[in-house]
């Protein structure tokens, strides 16, 4: 009576447990983004930086009373890079550029962990709210969010951080009121799409609670792609950030990438290019790693865009 | 209002009514006017019989089954009127279960009304049994029919279990949902006392608990018991998998969807469904989605168990051959509406209304040889604010004037053989003459 014995038998033997189905399906997703090149150079440079970012206060000696501040050489101001003590030169002021590097990438890790934590809360919340509510709800929320898509990122950051006045903790804020809402449109979607499966219908027959079947059967199903989005907006806030930074919506004088830009930008006619470049170059490939990365992801959790790649 | 014929069940049939659908109308809202998608339909199903709805796609059937669970999505469905009455069923108390003459050897009897303790009340329709209007009870007690009173099959297997879980889990949410007392008797864990680690135990068995209790459940004392129930459960799953003849249960519930074949993933649907032993079963075309072999073992399974639980149940299919193996009997539906019911057998033999006739006609047979397949001339018509006419007027060869104005109703035309044709029952006043059965000659 059983169908297929032979196959069924196969299915028995090759794998053993759930947890190990598990294991084999992470190495074998595991496996599929390693197998391009380009997301491993993104991988690689994203585990250097945050292996950098991580380990600064042991690489560099930190600066008194708070390490985010810049440390102030007044005897070796505008040094050229090679010289002793300032590996990469210092900026008009005396900062150590090398230093402003190091720390910059703690700055950037804590800004784009704090930024896509809380909008990925936010969205997933607003946007369930919206999927699973449907009807006016849905409606209002959803315009809500589309006045938010229309007005330009980074000018809407930059009207909400110069409202505030800068700070660093006033940059944060700006960017969660900026990125939510592509979470929220991400999670509305794939609420409707699942909440349009069979199983849904299924889990409904066995006499399943709404809450019980949106937490064991739609939030599960519905999460990667804001997973992948969150890995792309790790580079993006970092780069939006940076510009904000740059235009002197944070505190001056803190080690972060767009400051130290900003700091050394008028040297650059002068011949001192050192101060601008090596934080520009960091954005760069903070940015360009966690999009390279974020790319694989989707490629992997989305079989449809990888001919594409 | 519509067909007195088929509500009229004869007392000839000793198996009480399960579910009594009357009149029911289920309407969509659309763009160019409301759809009548189910317009008017009533049958019973008996205790343990096997009820086959037959129709073309689009006619109606699946709109139908799914409104015992209420599963039809409002908006845009509406419920224009309609009633599906439904007799939950418990252990016979004469013979506790084993079977007797009270309860037709079934060892289950209907539910006593909880109103007048089954001396009969309006509420009850004076039946005595427990009577609930599926289209009427409150949400709650909704839930509680799903899945333990009343169980659905669904048509894609692959489509109805969740990716993201393991079999095992989604079988045990039934046992969670409905069987929590009998999960905790069989862990043997004992939660009558004041002890507040029962109270906890009692919530983890219906999958009540909260992220704090859950950790609360981690603590020594509590996780050996805790383990008790999980273990409990596991061996009602296995137990649930092992009826559907599914080798080797125990790994397979540690198996995510994607890696069974559909007619394993079938099993597992019906292992699902059957868990709780419920009073009806609505089977959407359970097997459209496997291939032939698997088919008729799936068949086969749904049958057996079926015969040993004495479940009734409502099979959806538009297969006629496939319907007349397995059916007791037989609702052909065509555009909302049934146009003819009667024992399987009887209709197959002696179908009356001109649509059963043109489908069975439309029926490849392997004796036939090969040529141009039958086929139904024209196509089903628009079921948006329909006119009072023959749904089958237009495409029925034995149409005349009467059929375009007037609305044929259920009529009995013998032994539970009722058909909507203005052939075997006399036209209102005033209509232009009466179809009879010779073809148009064309």
């Amino acid at each position: 009576m059983v169908d297929s014995p032979n196959t069924d038998q196969i299915y028995l033997q090759t794998r053993d447990s759930a947890w190990r189905v598990r294991a084999q399906r992470g190495w074998e997703l595991t496996r599929t983004m390693l197998a391009n090149p380009t997301t491993v150079i993104g991988l690689t440079i994203v585990v250097l930086l945050i292996l950098m970012a991580l380990s600064a206060p042991w690489i560099t000696e930190p600066n008194t009373p708070d390490a985010y501040q810049m440390p102030r050489d007044w005897s070796a101001v505008r040094v050229p890079p090679g010289s002793p003590g300032h590996i990469l030169g210092t900026t008009n002021r005396g900062g150590d550029v090398l230093y402003g590097v190091i720390w910059g990438a703690r700055t950037s890790l804590k800004l784009s962990l704090m930024v896509v934590s809380l909008t990925v809360v936010i969205g997933v919340v607003i946007g369930s709210v919206a999927g699973f509510t449907g009807g006016r709800v849905d409606e209002v929320l959803m315009r809500i969010v589309d006045v938010f898509l229309s007005i330009p990122e980074l000018i809407f950051a930059l009207a909400i951080a110069a409202v505030l006045g800068p700070s660093f903790t006033n940059i944060i804020l700006a960017l969660v009121v900026v990125f939510w809402v592509k979470y929220a449109r991400i999670m509305r979607s794939q609420i409707i799409r699942i909440k349009q499966s069979e199983y849904i219908d299924a889990a409904r027959v066995i006499g399943d609670s709404k809450l019980r079947i949106y937490l064991r059967d739609i939030l599960p199903n519905s999460f990667t792609p804001v997973m992948v989005q969150a890995t792309l907006d790790m580079g993006n806030i970092v780069l939006v950030g940076a510009t904000l930074s740059f235009i002197g919506l944070s505190e001056a004088g803190i080690a972060e990438w767009g400051v130290l830009v900003s700091e050394g930008q008028a040297g650059i006619s002068a011949g001192r290019w050192w101060a601008p470049t090596f934080p520009g170059l960091m954005v760069f490939l903070w940015a360009l790693a966690f999009n390279l990365v974020g790319d694989g992801l989707r490629d992997v959790f989305d079989p449809r865009t990888e001919s594409a790649r | 209002m519509m067909s007195e014929g088929a509500e009229k069940n004869p007392s000839k049939s000793p198996a009480p009514v399960v579910a009594s659908v009357a009149d029911l109308q289920v309407h969509f809202q659309s763009k160019r006017g409301i759809v009548h998608a189910v317009d008017g339909v009533s049958f019973d199903i008996h205790d343990g019989e096997t009820l086959g709805l037959v129709g073309e796609t689009g006619c109606g059937k699946s709109v139908t089954a799914r409104s015992f669970l209420r599963l039809v999505p409002k908006p845009p469905g509406i419920d224009a009127g309609g009633s599906i009455l439904f007799r939950p069923r418990t252990t016979c108390d004469a013979c506790e279960g084993r079977g007797c003459e009270s309860c037709h050897q079934t060892g289950r009897v209907s539910a006593g009304c909880s109103a007048c303790s089954g001396k009969g009340c309006s509420e009850c329709v004076q039946s005595g049994e427990e009577t609930l209007d599926l289209m009427q009870v409150s949400n709650s007690r909704m839930r509680s029919l799903r899945g333990d009173r009343i169980a659905m099959i669904f048509q894609d297997p692959g489509k109805a279990l969740n990716p993201a879980l393991t079999i095992g889990s989604q079988i045990a949410e039934v046992f969670y949902q409905h069987r929590s007392a009998e999960v905790l008797d069989a862990a043997n864990v004992d939660v009558s006392g004041i002890d507040p680690g029962s109270l906890l135990l009692k919530r983890q068995a219906a999958q009540q608990s909260r992220t704090i209790e859950r950790t609360l459940l981690k603590i020594p004392p509590l996780r050996s018991r805790r383990n008790q129930i999980t273990a409990a459960v596991d061996d009602m799953v296995a137990d649930a998998l092992a009826e559907t003849q599914i080798a080797n249960p125990r790994k397979i519930m540690q198996r995510y969807p994607h890696e069974l074949s559909g007619g394993m993933r079938q099993r597992v649907m019906i292992a699902q469904a059957l868990a709780c032993n419920p009073d009806l079963l609505i089977a959407d075309e359970p097997t459209t989605a496997l291939d032939v072999t698997v088919q008729a073992r799936i068949l086969e399974l749904i049958h057996e168990l079926q015969q040993r639980r004495q479940t009734a149940v409502l099979y959806i299919s538009h297969d006629l051959s496939l319907v007349r193996r397995i059916c007791d009997r037989v609702a052909v539906m065509y555009a909302g509406r049934i146009v003819e019911i009667s024992d399987a057998d009887q209709i197959f033999q002696d179908p009356r209304h001109p649509y059963t006739r043109g489908l069975l006609a439309a029926l490849p047979s392997a004796t036939q040889s090969r040529g141009k397949l039958a086929a139904i001339e024209g196509t089903v018509p628009e079921l948006v604010d329909p006119t009072p006419s023959c749904r089958f007027s237009g495409r029925c060869p034995n149409e005349v004037e009467t059929c375009a104005r007037f609305d044929p109703h259920l009529q009995s035309v013998g032994d539970e053989h009722s058909v909507a044709c203005f052939i075997y029952h006399e036209p209102p006043e005033g209509s232009g003459g009466r179809p009879t059965l010779a073809a148009r000659s064309s």
